[in-house]
């Protein structure tokens, strides 16, 4: 497959276009707001109506070329902001707009629109403000030393993926539905039978509202094409026109129709608010297959035609970077990537091998658009074919670290142990970074990431925050009072309940004012059971529902265990004194010191049981404290373990620590080794990896640096390929490689306008290498000489 | 009884099928003046200083290189690779140096790999008396068998031992019907020019049997240059160019004439 000029065209623009923040939405929702038609109205259906306003009154954008149409914003990048949520002030614009890592423009105008409409009328209102006042002290300091984050302070809870139905259904169908869910409402029984009528009444406006968008850009089309002059376009707007017409009111029949059907639906969802991860068309081959394979027996698809649809598709998801965010949440994912993640491979509903020839034909799209967005993975069945494993090698080799790779039956049996059913769980799969999901079924939201080496830290430090200058923890204890191992590791266990008793209860909270004022008429239609219960997604309406909280630096605090207990309790080579004196001093002066916690001291990664059973143990301790605990909507808290870029930000929060690390330095990602010391190659990393219980997790994250020459022939391929295979018999959940090499890097941190393209694996999504900060940059050169030497 | 190994490389992916670990046998009765291992050469430990960095300050450390390993040590080894050798068809690899210089060792390791399942390959020289390897040939099946080059005289100067044993021995393996991998180093100046090519050539037509799977060209690197420094042994190979790629793609080319699978590197 070659890209087309059309395909190239369009990628080009999209790769070239300046992320800009646009007011467009802020305003509108404003204007909304402020308007006789939203007093008096229940939460449900004044978004509801908010989300019709919208999308009456937001510019289309029909760009040259196009086949499938519909921005969040204006034009391609120009981007959304949702005042509702997260209210920008002037200062913030600022930072944005100067910023050296994912910065949006932001024009003069739209500070003045700022100024005059934005901040006057959501100021203290938005959700943020009130999320932050309902705080608990305890949890603001937790929060201020860096000991969690929290996901839905800046952006609303998503975390979701459309399932097969949606895909075979359109919104004059979900109308039938809902108007017999309010049929059915037993005003004598069920006590909530009114709030449910009101969902009810939201959804459907919210049906109506999709529709009506989608007519606009029907209208818009029909107009273009009478008055466009080139034949062949003129055709190519009507049948746009005609497509726009048909989907999403009604169920798509052909791949040109799905493609525009899940367009506008993913618009619908962005639009409404800015929750986590965008929208995901999940299981991308499984949903297309059935239409390609009719269009081709009837000989209504060319392929060049089929890979202009897709490269026109793909392009855009590449136009809408995630919604800006700043302070913490833009330290803890650092990127535009918004975690759209497709998902090829795995298996059927029956159980059977999935892989196909549209599997095929996306990992030609994803070798050939080589974008940021969307991101992609291959699901791996052990029923899936080696042929199919080679050829998402193949791409992986290239270094721009797509498609993942992701174990099907771990993804299974982990859905299994929540309870969910069979069928439901072979048609989940991974979305966002690695987190595992029942497609069309669950809402699975991640609620911030947990900074285990900073409870460490605090365990080592009677629950005080030296930085922040705060008691934080418990006062469990200072390091020289812990006579042996086991009672360190038993006040360590109590920090941790403590600290996630304090998330939780956040949790709980945070999650009852999306309920109460942010509910998802839209976003609920997508998702079952919301229809059928009448309630909505962010208020426990879908059919399964999962908090997680994300454990970081596993790598990290497994080191720092493994050497305090070899160092000081098991050798006895130092005093508790001598180590604190010297991480006192970041090891300046100290080298020595930090030479033997560094090089002579056992290390996570080495499949060496000494050091692995502390990646056990704080597992354990960890799974302990979240899983099973109630949230708010009814659902479960779990535990899962990936870092976006949030491993950098817990890393500058914590001082010198007893692994030899410096002060400030990042922490190890997901549950990869810390950087650098592990020596013995892939198969003891996996190994390594491997102890923990992954099936217990909704998502581990590995990331694994190769070198080229890994990938050098057949045979490589073939090893490789048994690589993954291994790893996921031992029920490793996810890999990812980043192969690269270091010069390469050093070259493109040097001459960042020569290396616009270059995209590395970052932990769990790829990034351009340049929008990296240049501490993520080090550590991603650092990384890879390691695996050079 | 123990063996000395200098190194034990886990994801070995080019020492026979699949994925394997290999262990590298102290000691060499061959000093060919390209050796990429020169820590294989003496068939006693040494002590070598290392350099390890922590921010700008440089310690030396002194290492053992050499590390004497029970025949249930290997075994524990293999079991933590298990996974991947049975999920690759891989198996376990005894190179060097020159692992039949420990003879006694190795009869006992294969034995124990042999019985515990795993898929057994030799890295050879063939410098070694013949009955030595006619212990081992029941429980290796796969051998990695060195040729340098047919020239006696040659192969003295370059390697310090004359190759009429390394031949004999040669023909014996083949003749033993165990799988075998011959392994051809490409260097410039030593053994690449026309006449010793199509000589060993001939030479492979000539001895060629069905168990002769595969002809190996491994292309001369550098990347063993530094050690030399290390280990104090003087480096004879200065000036010498690795063979460029196209060159080896022509010799893959060449020796794929004998009608044996040709494959460049191991």
């Amino acid at each position: 497959m070659i890209l087309s000029p059309r395909v190239r065209k369009l990628r080009e623009q999209s790769l070239n276009a300046v992320e800009k923040l646009s007011p467009e939405r802020a305003l509108l929702m404003t204007q909304f707001y402020r308007s006789d038609e939203a007093r008096d109205l229940s939460a449900p259906v004044k978004r509801a109506k908010a989300f019709e306003y919208l999308l009456k009154k937001k510019k289309l954008y029909i760009g040259e070329g196009e086949l499938i149409v519909g921005e969040r914003g204006p034009a391609p990048k120009e981007t959304s902001t949702y005042p509702e949520i997260s209210l920008h002030s002037l200062k913030d614009l600022e930072i944005l707009n100067s910023r050296e890592k994912v910065s949006f423009k932001v024009d003069d105008e739209v500070k003045k629109i700022y100024e005059k409409e934005i901040i006057p009328f959501w100021k203290g209102k938005s959700n943020r403000d009130r999320i932050m006042s309902l705080m608990t002290p305890e949890w603001h300091n937790a929060y201020n030393a860096g000991v969690f984050t929290e996901f839905q302070e800046q952006r609303a809870p998503g975390h979701t993926v459309l399932g097969y139905k949606m895909f075979k259904t359109g919104f004059l169908k979900l109308k039938e539905e809902i108007s017999q869910s309010i049929s059915k409402l037993d005003y004598y029984t069920d006590t909530q039978a009114y709030e449910k009528y009101e969902e009810l009444s939201a959804m459907n406006i919210a049906c109506d509202a999709i529709i009506m968008y989608a007519n606009r850009y029907a209208d818009e089309l029909e107009q273009l094409a009478k008055g466009e002059r080139d034949k062949l376009r003129k055709g190519e707007l009507k049948k746009m026109a005609a497509v726009c017409r048909k989907v999403p009111a009604n169920a798509p029949e052909n791949v040109h129709e799905m493609l525009q059907h899940y367009w506008f639906i993913h618009q619908g969802v962005i639009i409404e608010l800015n929750p986590w991860d965008s929208f995901n068309p999940g299981r991308f081959d499984q949903h297309l297959y059935p239409v390609y394979k009719k269009e081709k027996e009837m000989g209504t698809l060319t392929d060049e035609e089929l890979f202009d649809l897709l490269g026109c598709f793909w392009v855009k998801f590449n136009n809408h970077p995630a919604p800006p965010k700043i302070g913490v949440t833009a330290s803890e994912s650092s990127t535009y990537t918004d975690f759209c993640l497709i998902n090829l491979g795995g298996v059927k509903p029956d159980g059977t091998d999935a892989v196909n020839e549209i599997s095929y034909i996306l990992l030609d799209v994803i070798r050939e658009m080589r974008i940021l967005q969307p991101s992609s993975m291959v699901q791996i069945s052990r029923k899936n074919p080696d042929r199919y494993i080679h050829k998402a090698l193949e791409i992986i080799r290239t270094g721009f670290g797509q498609p993942s790779c992701f174990n099907t039956e771990a993804i299974i049996q982990e859905m299994l142990r929540q309870g969910k059913n069979i069928i439901d769980a072979r048609n989940g799969g991974a979305s966002g970074c690695v987190e595992t999901g029942a497609f069309g079924t669950e809402a699975y939201w991640l609620t911030g990431y947990f900074n285990l080496p900073k409870v460490l830290e605090l365990t080592l430090n009677n629950g005080f925050d030296k930085r922040t200058n705060t008691q934080v923890g418990l006062k469990t204890g200072h390091a020289k009072d812990y006579e042996s191992f086991d009672d360190l590791m038993n006040a360590f266990k109590a920090q941790v309940n403590f600290l996630i008793d304090i998330k939780i209860r956040g949790n709980n909270v945070i999650e009852k004012t999306f309920a109460t004022w942010l509910p998802v008429p839209f976003l609920s239609l997508l998702v079952e059971d919301c229809i059928k219960n009448g309630k909505d997604y962010n208020n426990g309406g879908a059919r399964y529902n999962t908090s997680y909280i994300q454990g970081v630096g596993l790598g990290s605090i497994t080191d720092m265990l493994t050497s305090i207990r070899y160092n000081i309790y098991d050798k006895r080579r130092f005093k508790w004194n001598n180590l604190i004196e010297a991480a006192d001093a970041d090891f300046n002066g100290f080298e020595h010191i930090q030479h033997d916690l560094i090089y002579d001291t056992p290390k996570y990664g080495n499949d060496d049981d000494y050091a692995d059973q502390h990646a056990v143990a704080v597992f354990e301790i960890f799974y302990d404290a979240v899983n099973g605990r109630p949230d708010s909507r009814g659902g479960i808290h779990r535990i899962n373990m990936l870092p976006t870029t949030s491993h950098v930000y817990f890393g500058s929060v914590i001082g010198a620590t007893p692994d030899g690390r410096k002060a400030k330095k990042p922490l190890s990602e997901g549950i990869s080794p810390s950087q650098g010391v592990d020596k013995q190659g892939p198969t003891s990393v996996i190994k390594s990896a491997s102890k923990i219980d992954h099936l217990r997790t909704g998502g581990t994250l590995l990331n694994q640096k190769f070198a080229p020459q890994f990938f050098e022939d057949e045979e490589s391929y073939n090893c490789l390929t048994a690589l993954i295979r291994s790893y996921f018999a031992l029920d490793g959940h996810h890999i990812q490689f980043n192969v690269v090499n270091a010069k390469t890097l050093r070259e493109a941190q040097k001459y960042p306008e020569l290396h616009r393209d270059l995209i590395v694996r970052v932990a769990g999504y790829s990034d351009y290498f340049n929008d990296l900060g240049e501490d993520l940059q080090n550590e991603i050169i650092l990384r890879t000489e390691h695996e050079e030497a | 009884m123990k063996g000395l190994i200098f190194s034990v490389k886990r994801y070995s992916i080019h020492d026979g099928p699949g994925i394997r670990v290999t262990f590298f046998m102290k000691g060499c009765p061959l000093s060919c003046w390209w050796c990429h291992n020169p820590e294989g050469l003496n068939p006693q430990p040494e002590i070598v200083e290392m350099t390890e960095k922590v921010g700008d300050k440089e310690f030396i450390k002194k290492e053992e290189a050499g590390s004497y390993y029970a025949v249930n040590e290997i075994i524990d080894i293999l079991e933590k690779e298990r996974i991947f050798i049975s999920q690759s068809n891989g198996g376990v690899t005894f190179s060097g140096g020159e692992p039949m210089l420990q003879q006694e060792f190795l009869l006992e390791a294969l034995k124990a790999c042999k019985a515990n399942g795993y898929h057994t390959a030799v890295d050879t020289s063939g410098y070694s008396q013949i009955e030595n390897y006619k212990t081992i040939i029941p429980y290796t099946d796969l051998f990695l068998f060195d040729l340098k080059h047919l020239d006696d005289a040659k192969h003295y100067q370059f390697t310090s031992v004359s190759n009429t044993l390394i031949l004999r021995n040669f023909k014996l393996i083949l003749d033993s019907g165990k799988d075998t991998h011959v392994r051809i180093p490409i260097v410039p100046g030593f053994n690449d020019d026309r006449e010793h090519l199509n000589e060993l050539k001939s030479f492979l037509l000539k001895v060629k049997t069905e168990n002769l799977k595969k002809i190996c060209l491994l292309p001369y690197h550098k990347i063993g240059a530094s050690k030399y420094k290390r280990f104090k042994i003087p480096y004879r190979m200065d000036g010498v160019k690795p063979p460029s790629r196209e060159r080896m793609n022509e010799l893959k080319n060449f020796f794929s004439e004998t009608g044996i699978k040709v494959k460049i590197g191991g």
